[in-house]
């Protein structure tokens, strides 16, 4: 007790006191730093600090949606989608066994002793060496025929140089990704039900790989079956043009995070699709969906560790095309049955469309390309192969042409509307008509006599439209063509669609369209207008220039008894049957009767007789214009029409071209693809509405 | 009270060390004490199972003599239409055999059937498992199919001298392909097990269900194995697809929940289908299997 009270626990001087003041204060600062460093950070940083560290933590994946599905107007599916298997390697699950494969090629270099070593290019052989060798088991399941079961033989190693290129693991490949996306799966096989670069496994073959994938391969391991949804046209090329195709993009659909808050995180995707061309293209926010994501936390070396949360990715919306795939087929079918002396198929359209509606029922053009061979991965060779044919442009609605003796309707018009002649006028038609001191011939060297109006639409009489174009003059004969909409721009978007200058189909020929007069040959430095150039403009020569689809319009509207239709590939059940800037044709009841009986009599008896349709009657005009390709004269060939005749329900166009020969003419090269598309209308269309039953004619 | 705590430390120790010596021990020493183990519990599990077939034969036995007349009468019956049946099975085979050779068609995969008794039952929510009384020694081996009737019960994944494992279609390590019946198309579908919750029913997946897909009405359709993968015979049945059938999220196909055909925690007896020639899954099971001997 007496120790207790000597021991001095208490300051006793004030010098001790203030000293012990002094380091109550400094400690009890030090206390309040702290504890308000701690509460300034949990919380009034708590929101920022949490985000950074949920940046630095975490990640976001998008994956892409699948693409909407298109269908015809009967509902039959023209694209879709399709799983693909894939075969895929996670990264983070083989980091053990790439480490291995390392130190033993480590001490390999070491034991060679070559003196400086690469580690970072060691690190990617080993890495490679690993993927490579769990790649020669997948093919060793997969393919039933590179191996020798019964020998019991694990998989050969594969090798740069024997070895098919999908079966070799790529350096270059892996270091992108490990660069790229580290945190994602790499694709060992990216299509297992067609693995094969060439596309030569059947679609019986390649199912048959998925299962013995499926129930041969371990469940547990690194590796997995991975699937997604990639774009599939289960007719091939049937209306490749109008639908077009897909390409790979890194510009993913909008998705349901909040980006604003999401926006410091480090956000991987999966590679999407996006429309290149066709519809694909023209309505890709309507067919693209939603991405999903996925959050994941991450480890301190990049890979996935958890996932947190996920939004699976949404379908994009259906889009009904207002095509009849059975017409389209047909329309098709015929175009490929037109080749040249060599047997070489000729690039040709074929349109054909609803008279009342204006819906396109068929839009074909020819050559063509396969849309399943771009969807997913595009070889060089197909590439160029559609580059060299042609096959890329849309001629239907992007091929500018001279519309030839077709025209002639618009020149018979303008003549009885401008009162130069009527309908049972008589004129005189020899074999040529000399305009200034040019002779313009008959394409019949004798003439043909006495024609009026029904005549000249039957045989197609040049000397009648020279002089009755003559009469007209250019300016109302351009005017009346301008009346039809031949220099009208065609598949707008309705305004309400947003973009004011958006098409249905990409880059419909809306510029290159021509219908010359005077002003027009002056801008182009032509020269002045001559009586010669207005012969050429009433026979559909010269400088005219428009579109397959822009003659089945001019069709379309003579069967109406209007000026103008409005086409469109998107099918409305509740199309009112309204066309844009369209007016009454101008004609009294005996010239039209008359017009559309000269269509009548060309089929009948004229220049489209070969492809009359016994019990159907049809209306058309023929037309073979002049071109020259590559220095050398060929010929259009063009049919344009309706049907039936007394009840119109479809109005059509084909166009081919010839190539440098001057066989091909209008009713017998063009005809029988018009009459391929009417029968194919016909044999779906009730008997009724066609007034008589059609028959396959015999060829 | 001093020597009870040394005691109770010196256990504590002895566990610790154990752990640290289990976890350091290379993977071959792990997983041959794993397979000493499975040999050493192999007569334990053989001998429980013996015992249960003693007493259903006891049980069996104190029936009386009534009960058994007219139990061999049923037999009887069943045995004459059994027999009737297996001659007309014997005419299709040797006229499915003369079709073959005609039609120059080969012959699908052989497998030598083995019939082996259930030892033992894992219905664990992680494993769905059981344990048969034939091994290596019986010809067993890794991959083959096991089959009850014409009915899948699973796949065989670990095999031992004289057990196998069998993981059943509701296991998670359990994956194959299927058609379904009354899709005239003969699509492809995905059959794999999935994890059950704790005290939750054992569940199999059916995925990749094309969305035009029509179940027959009236009934569950049948789930049957393809044929295509290699390793089951074509036309066994799997089990039902369940009526609640949903389209999954991304709208391209629809998915479903697989009812298994038998109850496979009840199964007595199970066939082992053992492929003549090993199919290349079996290759690379049975080299991993024995990397790890």
């Amino acid at each position: 007790m007496r120790e207790l009270n000597d021991l001095k626990v208490l300051p006793s001087t004030r010098i001790e006191r203030l000293r012990l003041i002094f380091v109550f204060w400094v400690f009890s600062a030090g206390f309040i730093y702290i504890a308000g460093g701690l509460l300034i950070r949990q919380i009034v940083q708590s929101n920022e600090l949490k985000e950074q560290s949920d940046s630095q933590s975490r990640r976001i994946i998008l994956k892409p949606p699948a693409r909407g599905l298109i269908h015809d107007r009967h509902g039959y599916v023209l694209v879709e989608n399709r799983v693909r298997w894939s075969v895929k390697a996670d990264l983070s699950e083989l980091q053990p066994e790439f480490q291995a494969e390392y130190r033993k090629l480590l001490a390999a270099e070491k034991a060679r002793e070559t003196g400086h070593i690469d580690r970072e290019k060691l690190q990617d052989t080993a890495r490679r060496n690993v993927l490579q060798s769990w790649l020669d088991k997948v093919w060793f399941v997969i393919d039933a025929t590179s191996r020798n079961i019964k020998k019991n033989k694990l998989p050969v190693k594969s090798n740069p140089v024997d070895s098919p290129t999908e079966r070799l693991v790529k350096i270059d490949d892996l270091k992108k990704h490990l660069r790229e996306r580290r945190a994602l799966p790499f694709t060992l096989v990216s299509d297992l039900a067609f693995p094969g670069a060439d596309q030569s496994v059947t679609p019986e073959e390649g199912v048959r790989a998925v299962a013995r994938f499926v129930e041969q391969f371990p469940v547990d391991g690194p590796i997995r079956l991975d699937s997604d949804i990639i774009r599939t046209y289960p007719h091939g090329t049937l209306a490749a043009h109008v639908l077009g195709y897909v390409k790979d993009t890194d510009e993913l659909p909008p998705n349901s995070l909040n980006d604003e808050k999401n926006e410091l995180l480090q956000k991987l995707h999966y590679t999407g699709k996006k429309g290149a061309a066709g519809i694909e293209e023209s309505f890709n926010e309507i067919l693209c969906g939603l991405s999903g994501w996925e959050l994941w936390t991450k480890t301190s070396a990049g890979y996935n560790k958890e996932l947190l949360r996920k939004s699976d990715p949404t379908q994009g919306s259906e889009v009904v095309l207002s095509l009849d795939v059975e017409i389209q087929r047909a329309a098709e079918k015929a175009l490929a049955q037109i080749k040249d002396s060599q047997g070489k198929v000729l690039p040709a359209a074929a349109v054909m469309l609803d008279v009342n509606t204006g819906e396109i029922l068929a839009l074909a053009s020819q050559p063509t390309f396969n849309p399943n061979r771009l969807a997913d991965r595009v070889t060089r060779t197909y590439f160029d192969e559609i580059e060299t044919s042609g096959g890329w442009l849309n001629r239907s609605i992007q091929g500018l042409y001279p519309p030839g003796s077709t025209f002639k309707v618009i020149t018979a018009i303008a003549g009885m509307r401008n009162k130069v002649v009527d309908w049972d006028d008589i004129l005189e038609c020899g074999p040529s008509y000399r305009v200034g001191s040019r002779d313009f011939p008959e394409h019949d060297p004798a003439g043909y006599g006495q024609v009026d109006l029904e005549k000249m639409l039957a045989v197609s009489c040049n000397v009648w439209n020279y002089r009755v174009g003559l009469g007209v003059g250019i300016e109302p004969l351009a005017a009346e063509a301008r009346r039809f909409g031949l220099d009208t721009p065609l598949l707008q978007m309705p305004p309400s669609a947003g973009n004011k200058n958006a098409t249905e189909l990409p880059f419909p020929a809306n510029r290159g369209l021509v219908i010359p007069d005077t002003a027009y040959k002056l801008r182009i430095g032509a020269g002045p207008w001559t009586g010669g150039d207005t012969a050429n403009t009433a026979i559909g020569q010269g400088f005219l220039l428009t579109t397959p689809l822009h003659m089945a319009c001019v069709a379309a509207s003579i069967a109406r008894g209007e000026t103008r239709t409005t086409p469109t590939i998107i099918h409305d059940p509740g199309r009112d049957g309204r066309h844009q800037g369209a007016e009454a044709i101008g004609l009294n009841g005996l010239q039209l009767a008359a017009l559309r009986s000269g269509l009548n009599r060309c089929v009948e008896e004229g220049t489209a007789r070969s492809v009359m349709i016994p019990g159907l009657a049809f209306a058309a005009k023929t037309g073979t214009s002049e071109y020259f390709q590559k220095g050398q004269k060929a010929h259009l060939a063009w049919i344009i029409g309706y049907a039936s005749a007394d009840n119109p329900a479809v109005a059509f166009c084909v166009l081919v071209e010839g190539q440098l020969d001057t066989s091909t003419w209008g009713g017998k090269t063009a005809g029988p693809v018009a009459r391929d598309m009417i029968l194919a209308w016909a044999k779906k269309t009730p008997v009724s509405e066609v007034k008589s039953e059609a028959e396959e004619p015999a060829r | 009270m001093d020597k009870n705590r040394q005691g109770a430390k010196a256990s504590y120790v002895a566990f610790f060390v154990f752990v640290a010596i289990w976890i350091m021990s290379p993977s071959f020493v792990r997983m041959g004490t794993r397979e000493a183990f499975v040999e050493f519990q192999a007569p334990a599990l053989h001998l429980v199972a013996k015992g249960r077939d003693l007493a259903r034969f006891w049980e069996l036995k104190s029936k009386s003599a009534e009960e058994l007349a007219a139990a061999s009468r049923d037999l009887a019956r069943i045995n004459a239409a059994l027999e009737l049946k297996v001659r007309t099975l014997e005419d299709i085979r040797q006229e499915n055999i003369r079709l073959r050779e005609l039609a120059r068609y080969a012959a699908p995969r052989e497998f030598l059937t083995i019939v082996a008794r259930v030892a033992s039952r894992d219905s664990s929510s992680w494993w769905h498992r059981i344990i048969l009384r034939k091994g290596r020694s019986d010809g067993v081996r890794p991959g083959c199919p096991v089959v009850f009737s014409d009915r899948v019960i699973g796949k065989v994944s670990l095999v031992h001298l004289n057990t196998c494992e069998v993981d059943l279609v509701t296991s998670p390590n359990f994956r194959c392909t299927a058609y379904l019946e009354g899709d005239e198309q003969g699509r492809i579908v995905l059959v794999s097990g999935l994890p059950a919750n704790s005290l939750g029913t054992a569940r199999a997946k059916i995925a990749v269900i094309p969305m035009d897909y029509l179940p027959p009405a009236g009934q569950s359709p049948k789930v049957v194995t393809t044929g295509m993968g290699g390793v089951f015979p074509a036309g066994l049945i799997i089990g039902t697809l369940d009526a609640n059938i949903r389209t999954t999220q991304d709208g391209n196909f629809k998915e479903g929940t697989l009812q298994p055909s038998r109850n496979l925690f009840s199964l007595q007896e199970v066939s082992v289908l053992v492929p003549i020639h090993p199919a290349a899954g079996e290759i690379l099971l049975e080299k991993r299997y024995e990397d790890f001997q």
